[in-house]
C-alpha cells in the first residue's frame, strides 16, 4: 500500500511549491547545460570517418577553449552556419604555419606529418599556403574523395566553438 | 464596481490598439523577415505541384529583387549580377530539376547600415529530392543586402560566407 502510494507520488506528484521550484531548477540547469555548455550533436556526413561515423551522436563541449587554445591533431567543432550547423574537423596546422598536401601526404612547414587517424587512401595535392593570424587549418579524416568535394581549409578562431565530448 | 469595469474595458482597448498597431504598422525588421519568408515559400516546391501554383510562385519571385541583384554563390557556381526577370528564369530552371525542394531561412541577424539599406546574416537550409532521385540537404551561412525602394525591402545581394578557405 505504502509502495503503491510512493509510486503514485513519483509518477503523479502533487504540485506543491517545493516541487515546482525543483522542476524549474532542473529545467533551467538543463537549458543552460545542454543549450550553452554541452550541446547535443547529430553527425551528418562522412568527412570524419572512421573517427566519427555518419549518423552518430555526440555532444559539443563548449568550455574546452575557455582558457586553452586548440592544438594540432585535436578534433574541433567549427561554426558553419547560424548557431546550429557545425563542422567536425581536425586541426592540422596552427597560425603562421605553412600547410600543403603532396600525393595525399600532409606537410606542415615542409615536414611530413604522421597522421594515424587517416585510414583511407588519399591522393590530394595542394600547393603550400600560410595559415593567417587568428586562424587554424582544419581537415576531415576521410580524404578518400576528390579534393574539390571535401570541405576543409582555414577557419577563423572565432568560429571554433568546442570539441566533441568523446 | 463600475469603475473597475471601465478600467478593464480601457485596458482591453489599449491592448487591442497595441496589437493592431503591431499588425498594421510592422517594424522594418518584421518587413525584412517577411521578404525572406516569401522568398523561401516561393522557391520551395511540393511534390506534384500544379502549373498554376508554379506560375504564381515564379511570377512573384522576381518582385522581391531590386533592379539588379548580385549573387556570389560559388558552391553552386552561381555568380554575377542579374535582373529580376533573369532570376525568375533561373528559378524556373532550378525548380524543374527537383521533384521537391524546400528552402528555409533562420537565425536572421538584421543590421541597418544606413537609411534604406539593411545587411542580414542568416542561415539558409536547402533540402529536397532531384528528378534523378538524389537527396540534397545543405545549409550555408549567407550575407544579404536589402534596399528599401518605394516602401518595399528588395534583395540586392546574396553572398555565401566562406567559412573554410582552402
Amino acid at each position: 500500500m505504502a509502495l503503491n502510494k510512493k509510486m503514485r507520488q513519483f509518477f503523479f506528484p502533487s504540485l506543491t511549491p517545493k516541487f515546482l521550484i525543483r522542476v524549474s531548477a532542473v529545467a533551467l540547469f538543463a537549458y543552460l547545460f545542454f543549450g550553452h555548455i554541452c550541446t547535443p550533436l547529430l553527425i551528418k556526413g562522412k568527412s570524419m570517418e572512421p573517427t566519427y561515423q555518419n549518423g552518430s551522436f555526440n555532444f559539443c563541449w563548449k568550455w574546452r577553449y575557455l582558457f586553452l587554445k586548440p592544438k594540432r591533431c585535436e578534433v574541433v567543432a567549427v561554426r558553419f552556419a547560424g548557431s546550429k550547423v557545425m563542422l567536425l574537423k581536425r586541426v592540422v596546422a596552427l597560425e603562421g604555419e605553412r600547410v600543403e598536401f603532396r600525393q595525399g601526404k600532409l606537410f606542415v612547414d615542409a615536414k611530413e606529418m604522421d597522421e594515424p587517424y587517416v585510414h583511407y587512401p588519399c591522393h590530394w595535392n595542394l600547393p603550400p599556403r600560410k595559415v593567417e593570424k587568428d586562424c587554424l587549418y582544419v581537415v576531415g579524416d576521410n580524404r578518400n574523395m576528390p579534393i574539390e568535394n571535401h570541405f576543409f581549409g582555414q577557419a577563423s578562431m572565432k568560429r571554433i566553438v568546442g570539441v566533441p565530448l568523446w | 464596481m463600475v469603475r473597475l469595469k471601465y478600467i478593464i474595458i480601457g485596458a482591453l482597448v489599449v491592448v487591442i490598439g497595441i496589437l493592431a498597431a503591431i499588425y498594421f504598422f510592422p517594424s522594418e525588421e518584421k518587413k525584412i523577415r517577411k521578404q525572406f519568408r516569401l522568398l523561401a515559400e516561393w522557391v520551395s516546391k511540393d511534390p506534384g505541384e500544379n502549373t498554376f501554383t508554379m506560375a504564381y510562385k515564379i511570377k512573384n519571385i522576381g518582385t522581391l529583387f531590386d533592379g539588379t541583384c548580385e549573387f556570389k554563390i560559388p558552391v553552386y557556381s552561381f555568380s554575377g549580377s542579374y535582373t529580376p526577370e533573369e532570376i525568375s528564369s533561373y528559378a524556373v530552371q532550378g525548380r524543374l530539376s527537383f521533384s521537391q525542394l524546400y528552402l528555409k531561412f533562420y537565425d536572421l541577424d538584421i543590421v541597418f547600415q544606413e537609411k534604406g539599406i539593411a545587411k542580414v546574416t542568416l542561415t539558409a537550409k536547402l533540402t529536397g529530392k532531384s528528378n534523378v532521385g538524389e537527396y540534397i540537404d545543405e545549409a550555408h551561412e549567407l550575407e544579404s543586402l536589402l534596399k528599401k525602394v518605394e516602401k518595399r525591402w528588395l534583395f540586392s545581394k546574396f553572398e555565401v560566407v566562406e567559412v573554410l578557405k582552402k
